[in-house]
């Protein structure tokens, strides 16, 4: 139940208000043994693994282990979003559950590491990193959007593009 | 041909207020004040190539002079969903497609090539000597080389190549210290439009995609020094603050300061924030492609600059943030 409200949530079809009962239960460790579950996952997305595992028997086989959910917890419409968004999905990654799947890892995934975060860094300092080991684009991009001399901005590599907003 | 013989006459002019002595061919300023002014007078079209180190693109300009009016298209050709990038005086729109949506951002005034070199050369002429080189085939058009050499180590020098009978910048390359090129634009095709014709200044329209007009995410800021935490002394020689923001960055929880410095050609943006509570503070230098970042903490805030110049360069100006206790 709880996974797939995390999936809904990186869904965008519940907000994070409504989602907080999720965070709570991560905290008090529901959702622990569910993320070193899927860790072996989250490590092959992000591609440690990648050479000697095959992701998605990985993934399909812990799908196979989760018990199938009788009664959603969504009202109709949402259930028609939800076909919708599947749709897109399937005609994009040709597997619905494959990529529902791949949300809640990466829900699990992104609520823990915030929680390691918050553990190991309570309060003000944390240990800087070095710039060369997380560049940051988002200011290279702001750079080039404000900067009086530069071809560079609009012909930029579509990675460099972030998104105008932050969520 | 208004136009054309008005152009004729400014460049004549120049020449006799430039340089009343030295011959119009021999003086490298004459050559890039013409080039300036070409950029934006002329009406042509073509397709130029940028490159640096870690990246090759291909684009198709059309540029006109309407009545005063400047109107530029530039399409990335690139991929299936070319970037479409129009611009009307300093007004900036980029079309820009990502998966099923079309990103539509507005900009504002930014000197893109072959309008680099900015009308007024004063800031570069401090800074930089000018020196003819020799003369070369670009895009089929005779080109007379200058060189903006730095009078000192905080930027890099320009080699620009100057289509002799129009003026145009053909071809410009960012050179450092140790002869390496890195960056450069040249025209693989380049033609004078003769008319007036403005059908392609519209964007193609994909109606199978959804258009999305993104929000905008900065804005100038007119604070005095005297109402910020921060003060910036002690900059490199030859740099001046020329712009003043306050913008959203993506995973920022405040806005973020934005300053942009410039000595002429080249640019540098310093970015001032408090550290987010939670993240860690990034400190350090590294080089991507073309630019310079560096970052550093200073009294509980994060200090980031990033710029298309020496590492020396945006290493001062990080240096020159102090902040009032």
């Amino acid at each position: 139940m709880m996974k797939e409200q995390l999936s809904a949530l990186i869904d965008g079809e519940i907000g994070l208000d409504d989602a907080k009962h999720v965070m709570t239960s991560l905290k008090v460790g529901e959702m622990k043994d569910a993320w070193r579950q899927y860790h072996f996952i989250g490590d092959a997305l992000r591609g440690e693994y990648f050479a000697s595992h095959d992701i998605t028997d990985k993934i399909m086989s812990a799908i196979s282990q989760e018990p199938t959910v009788l009664a959603p917890y969504s009202s109709a419409p949402q259930v028609e979003h939800e076909t919708a968004v599947a749709a897109k999905m399937v005609t994009a990654f040709g597997n619905t559950r494959l990529w529902s799947a791949a949300a809640s890892v990466a829900a699990v995934m992104f609520v823990g590491v915030m929680l390691l975060q918050n553990q190991t860094a309570p309060n003000d300092v944390l240990t800087p990193v070095q710039l060369a080991q997380e560049l940051p684009m988002e200011y290279l991009a702001a750079h080039q959007s404000a900067a009086p001399s530069s071809v560079s901005y609009y012909i930029q590599p579509a990675s460099f593009n972030q998104p105008a907003v932050a969520k | 041909m208004f136009r054309f013989r008005f152009f004729a006459i400014f460049i004549t002019l120049s020449h006799l207020v430039f340089s009343p002595l030295a011959s119009a061919a021999e003086d490298p300023w004459v050559i890039l004040q013409k080039t300036a002014f070409a950029a934006r007078e002329l009406n042509y079209k073509g397709v130029f190539v940028y490159q640096n180190r870690l990246d090759t693109r291909s684009v198709e300009i059309h540029h006109m002079n309407n009545g005063g009016r400047e109107l530029t298209r530039n399409v990335v050709l690139a991929g299936q969903q070319p970037r479409q990038v129009f611009s009307e005086g300093a007004d900036i729109v980029i079309f820009s497609p990502k998966n099923d949506k079309v990103h539509i951002e507005k900009r504002r005034g930014q000197n893109l090539f072959p309008a680099m070199l900015p009308t007024d050369l004063t800031l570069i002429k401090h800074n930089y000597s000018a020196k003819l080189g020799t003369t070369e085939i670009i895009a089929g058009r005779a080109t007379q080389i200058v060189e903006l050499l730095p009078n000192d180590a905080f930027r890099y020098s320009y080699k620009i190549w100057a289509d002799i009978e129009f003026g145009l910048m053909a071809k410009v390359a960012m050179v450092d210290q140790k002869n390496e090129v890195l960056e450069q634009i040249w025209f693989n095709d380049l033609n004078m439009m003769n008319n007036q014709d403005l059908n392609w200044f519209q964007p193609k329209i994909d109606l199978t995609k959804k258009y999305v007009m993104e929000e905008e995410t900065a804005k100038h800021s007119d604070k005095t020094t005297a109402q910020q935490h921060w003060q910036v002394a002690d900059l490199p020689p030859g740099y001046r603050k020329i712009d003043q923001i306050e913008r959203v960055v993506p995973g920022k929880p405040h806005l973020v300061n934005q300053l942009i410095f410039s000595d002429g050609i080249a640019s540098v943006s310093l970015f001032i924030e408090p550290v987010a509570k939670g993240a860690r503070p990034k400190i350090g230098h590294t080089n991507v492609g073309n630019t310079n970042m560096c970052a550093h903490v200073v009294d509980g805030y994060q200090v980031t600059v990033v710029g298309e110049v020496p590492a020396a360069t945006v290493q001062q100006i990080s240096k020159s943030v102090t902040f009032k206790k």
